[in-house]
């Protein structure tokens, strides 16, 4: 590339003219070192040279999926392979794009054209068995990533996505060893500290303590505590590594276990594990999963000021009804709005409890919905509060996250709405879950439709459907 | 709040530049722009009471242009004078020159603050012109200083009357008819206004019935009588008094204006559009005053002639603003709201105090909404209920906002003020505003209806203050009456109003109050918990039971049937929806703005957003 790209400098007066590629090497520079913002003032200077270069179009592109800005990334990616169609790589990338934005067709047709185009690339097969998955086309799914783990046996994306389809199809033996691959790949690098101590194999460890690490998001946390006494049967001397959320809650349902939250103030101990990595341990299969339910309870004290609370501020005879509609971006597509339980919102004789933490507890300025709301997302300090006012409502409406865990973990009846292609614990097709008998899920009939899903469930409630609680 | 209000009054002489704009006839550094600080009362040269001695003598002698000559020299000299200040004062007045007139006044009484008379008249002219809390002070002071005078108790009874606080007004009239020793007609008529504000209509009746036969002429007197009657539903005998009252006065305007209200009532719509006429044919040119106006386009929007409607309300709103003075104060509006967006956050509310519970106490419950949501109707609804009482439109939140940072003994105003809670002396500063708020009450005599235990508080917009009354009644029930937007927007353009920094005289300035409140109410309910429950008009209209249910169901009282007959509640509304609410629910108000729309057309894209927010369409006229 010879062409030079005219730069702009922050003194509008100076012209600097490069090279496009040493351009593009700068921007890929800046990306590296986290300089997006710079690399991408960079190359949109280079498009303004250079308008159908295929290169600075596909980084720009790159640059812009890094940023979140999913729409704009796939339109340059588009632009660069108007360009040069048989780019492989740009067309494994708009796949991955494509399947971000839900847009699974197209997604599907460049990922299809990727892997026929360069049937060794690895990182094409793998996305393709993402998009599939979320088609739930399970058998083409798990055949890319098997196929993708042929070619590149030690890329750990490959293994977490082979891990999650068996176990989504509830093949706990396999899918659970695959699913070690878990801390390998790249986004999860941070998820635990660097540890000078041997992993924990599941023998008994009678003498020095094992350390837990609640890994993971606070929803898996709370669904694996249920192996602590499994795990104490074998090593009595426990420790638990946890976040100031869940510390006072863990602590008050497993008081002999010592917690920390500060990785810091850590004992010392002779091995560690995270908690992730107990059913695996513990050899869970469907039928084996430990279910006594409940094994996490409120805080009788904190429970009952609660009650008395709710009793003052909420409609009585009314059923209690908690809501949960957005959770962290990962994984995706199983956050939805408060203005989407609208359905449920126009139902007589129930009331709206918010339990939504974080920016999107926002949105309750504005519901104007028929059912009174009452949003607690201030007043929770932490998750005994959660606990606490979980203890007293009917029920509990929640996207998949920790207060669905929470509840089913309480054994109070908690109806979770799942995407099509929910996360594995979640299995296939069925109502009920075996992780938690109080659990009714109702799932996406197709890819998005959140819809149905409010639908079935303001349904459900004006049926008056019973909401047993163990 | 006290806001200022510049009178644009045009001067019928020729303008002089250096004439200071109030129109007093001074020159402005002798007037408006004067600097009391250098010129202190005493500082009067002793050659000069002559001269205003002369003025005295020229005005009684009817030469108002020498008097006026020689007051505007004497005040040259000696800008503080006292005695030319008073005498052009009463020039201006008689003149009719309200903002000159409210300048000089005012000059006097920063002047001589003892000056009983002084703040007499400026507290009258202050009611006048509708800024009731800056009236009280000065009412109030005349008490102080005169409490033996029954002028100042009969001033200050006024006020408090007009500022929803009649029971206090009863009080004061009583101690004025106490202190005259007689019983005067006019107190008397006063007195029976003030009665009717409380709903006692048969006590108020008998002491109109007294007053006109001790002085059957008097003119204010049979208008407060007739309109007792027509609120009271008392149609045919509204009517004798207006006959009476036209026999005496046949050209008297306002006697027209009653009998038009009065036909309307009646749905003798026609009729009541020929009286106005009467009015408009007399007045030639000058056609109908800013109330005629809103009546006539009142009448209009019955008969279903829109467009005519909308052009007297058009017609009322620009006399409101262009004899009247009025205009949005869009500056202050926003400077507050602004101000309580930054205090009121959820940090600062995840550790501020709120007051204790008092259970024996009665409980609240505010009805919030804008001017014209339907927050009456609610009223009415609700307290039909045994264990409800109605409070009106209780001035008392009000008051707080005013009155919080002289009891925290703070330097800030509201709601900075409330940093004083930090202080160990003030930490329990909200239980004591709930004490403040809980004797207002009391005193009120929101509570006399036997059986109650709750009452309503609807006093618009005091969402507001949602922020500062969820601190005080953590948990009282918070009412928001929402209606369609463009219908609030057009209902309060054509009504009389002053809520809301005075935005009621455009419709453009309604509607940018309009959405500074909403997204004020947004902003408390994400910042905190709030016992919260949004109710649409429309929603009432359509399932009256429904709604009730769930309202009395929010608030923690069962189901009663009498809240469906709410317009048998034999209580009278003070406010300009008592008509309204006298009539079982109709659908004629839901959606109006449809055959409107056209006019709104100014007002529609700002207000779009919001519309499309709360769940609403912008339709035509099906």
């Amino acid at each position: 590339m010879s062409e030079p790209a005219r730069l702009r400098s922050s003194a509008p007066a100076v012209e600097v003219k490069l090279p496009l590629t040493q351009v593009l090497k700068i921007a890929q520079e800046y990306v590296n070192s986290g300089r997006i913002q710079d690399a991408q003032e960079l190359l949109r200077a280079a498009i303004r040279a250079a308008p159908r270069d295929p290169e600075a179009l596909h980084q720009a592109g790159i640059v812009a999926f890094q940023k979140g800005e999913l729409e704009h990334a796939a339109e340059l990616i588009e632009l660069a392979i108007a360009v040069r169609p048989d780019a492989s790589l740009y067309l494994r990338n708009i796949c991955s794009i494509y399947e971000r934005l839900g847009r699974y067709d197209e997604a599907v047709a460049a990922g299809a054209r990727a892997v026929q185009l360069d049937p060794l690339d690895s990182n094409a097969m793998h996305n393709l068995s993402v998009v599939h998955q979320r088609l739930l086309r399970l058998d083409e799914a798990l055949g890319y990533a098997r196929r993708a783990i042929t070619l590149d046996p030690a890329s750990a994306s490959p293994h977490l996505a082979l891990a999650e389809l068996l176990l989504l199809r509830g093949e706990m033996a396999e899918g659970l060893a695959e699913y070690e691959w878990r801390f390998r790949v790249p986004e999860a690098r941070r998820h635990l500290p660097d540890i000078d101590r041997p992993q924990w194999d599941g023998a008994p460890l009678p003498e020095g303590s094992l350390l837990l690490i609640a890994d993971q998001g606070f929803g898996d946390v709370l669904q694996f505590l249920r192996y602590l006494p499994w795990v104490a049967e074998r090593c009595p001397r426990l420790v638990l590594a946890c976040g100031p959320e869940l510390r006072r809650l863990v602590e008050h349902n497993y008081p002999d276990l010592p917690v920390f939250d500060r990785w810091d103030a850590r004992p010392s101990f002779a091995a560690f594990c995270p908690l992730s990595g107990l059913p695996r341990l513990h050899a869970t299969r469907l039928a084996t999963i430990p279910a006594k339910i409940p094994y996490i309870a409120a805080e009788p004290i904190k429970a009952s000021a609660w009650s008395a609370r709710l009793q003052t501020m909420l409609p009585h005879g009314y059923r209690r009804v908690g809501i949960v509609w957005s959770g962290r971006e990962h994984p995706p597509n199983r956050s939805i709005s408060l203005a989407s339980l609208a359905p449920i919102a126009a139902l007589e004789d129930i009331c709206l409890v918010s339990l939504q933490m974080a920016r999107a507890q926002d949105e309750v300025a504005g519901y104007f919905g028929c059912a009174p709301l009452l949003a607690l997302g201030h007043e929770i300090a932490d998750f005994t509060d959660t606990a606490a006012i979980l203890a007293n409502l009917d029920l509990v409406v929640t996207i998949d996250t920790a207060v669905a865990h929470l509840a089913g973990a309480m054994g109070k009846p908690a109806w979770i709405m799942l995407p099509y292609s929910p996360d594995w614990r979640w299995l296939l097709e069925r109502e009920d879950s075996p992780w938690y008998p109080t659990a009714r899920l109702f799932r996406q009939p197709a890819p998005g439709q959140w819809e149905p899903v409010v639908a079935c469930i303001a349904t459900a409630l004006s049926a008056g459907q019973a909401m047993r609680a163990t | 709040m006290s806001v200022p209000i510049p009178m644009v009054r045009p001067n019928d002489r020729p303008r002089d530049p250096d004439r200071c704009a109030c129109g007093s006839g001074l020159r402005h550094a002798r007037c408006c722009g004067l600097d009391l600080d250098e010129w202190p009362p005493a500082a009067q040269a002793e050659h000069l009471p002559p001269l205003v001695e002369r003025a005295i003598q020229a005005l009684r002698a009817g030469g108002g242009e020498a008097a006026e000559t020689l007051c505007v020299a004497v005040l040259e000299l000696a800008p503080t004078s006292l005695d030319a200040l008073r005498l052009l004062y009463q020039i201006r007045k008689t003149g009719g020159l309200r903002q000159a007139s409210e300048a000089l006044i005012r000059r006097v009484v920063a002047l001589a603050p003892n000056d009983v008379g002084a703040a007499l008249e400026l507290g009258l002219l202050l009611m006048d012109t509708g800024r009731l809390a800056e009236a009280e002070i000065h009412a109030r002071n005349s008490v102080r200083l005169a409490p033996d005078i029954a002028q100042a108790h009969n001033l200050l009874a006024m006020v408090l009357t007009e500022a929803h606080k009649p029971q206090f007004g009863e009080h004061h009239y009583r101690m004025a008819l106490r202190l005259s020793g007689t019983r005067d007609p006019i107190l008397l008529a006063n007195l029976a206004w003030n009665l009717k504000n409380q709903g006692r209509m048969a006590e108020a009746r008998q002491l109109y019935e007294e007053s006109a036969a001790l002085s059957p002429d008097v003119p204010q007197t049979l208008l407060g009588w007739a309109r007792l009657e027509e609120a009271d539903r008392n149609f045919e005998a509204a009517a004798r008094v207006l006959d009476r009252a036209e026999t005496r006065f046949p050209s008297d305007a306002r006697f027209k204006l009653t009998r038009a209200v009065l036909l309307g009532r009646q749905h003798r719509y026609e009729e009541a559009l020929a009286v106005l006429a009467t009015i408009a044919s007399r007045n030639g040119e000058s056609g109908l005053a800013a109330h005629e106006l809103l009546e006539k386009g009142a009448l209009l929007d019955r008969i279903g002639r829109p467009d005519e409607a909308f052009a007297a309300f058009e017609a009322g709103k620009r006399q409101g603003r262009e004899i009247g003075g009025n205009r949005y104060y869009a500056q202050e509006a926003e400077l507050l709201i602004g101000r309580l967006k930054a205090f009121f956050t959820a940090g600062r509310l995840s550790i501020l105090p709120r007051a204790r519970v008092l259970a024996e106490a009665p409980q609240p419950i505010f009805i919030l909404g804008f001017p014209r949501s339907g927050t009456t109707l609610v009223e009415q609804i609700l307290s039909a209920h045994p264990r409800i009482a109605a409070g009106d439109e209780l001035p008392i939140i009000g008051e707080i906002t005013a009155t919080l940072p002289r009891l925290f003994e703070s330097p800030l105003s509201y709601p900075d003020a409330l940093a004083e809670l930090w202080m160990a002396d003030h930490a329990d500063g909200l239980d004591e505003l709930r004490d403040y708020y809980l004797r207002k009450v009391r005193q009120l005599g929101v509570m006399q209806k036997v059986g109650a235990s709750r009452f309503t508080d609807k006093m618009p917009l005091n969402e507001t203050h949602l922020g500062l009354i969820a601190l005080l009644f953590p948990e009282a029930p918070l009412i928001h009456v929402i209606r369609h937007p463009l219908d609030v927007v057009l209902s309060t353009f054509s009504h009389d109003l002053t809520h809301g920094f005075f935005c009621a005289y455009e419709l453009e300035t309604v509607a940018r109050h309009y959405l500074l409140v909403m997204d004020l109410v947004e902003h408390y309910r994400r910042e905190m918990t709030l016992r919260y429950l949004p109710v649409r008009y429309e929603t009432i209209i359509d399932d009256q039971e429904a709604s009730v249910r769930r309202m009395l169901a929010f608030i923690g009282e069962s189901f009663d049937q009498n809240c469906l007959n709410f317009h048998e509640n034999h209580r009278y509304a003070r406010t300009a929806s008592y008509a309204q609410v006298a009539e079982k629910l109709y659908d004629r108000s839901r959606f109006r703005y449809r055959r409107y729309l056209r006019h709104l057309e100014p007002v529609v894209p700002m207000l779009r957003p919001i519309i499309e927010r709360l769940g609403y369409t912008v339709d035509e006229v099906p």
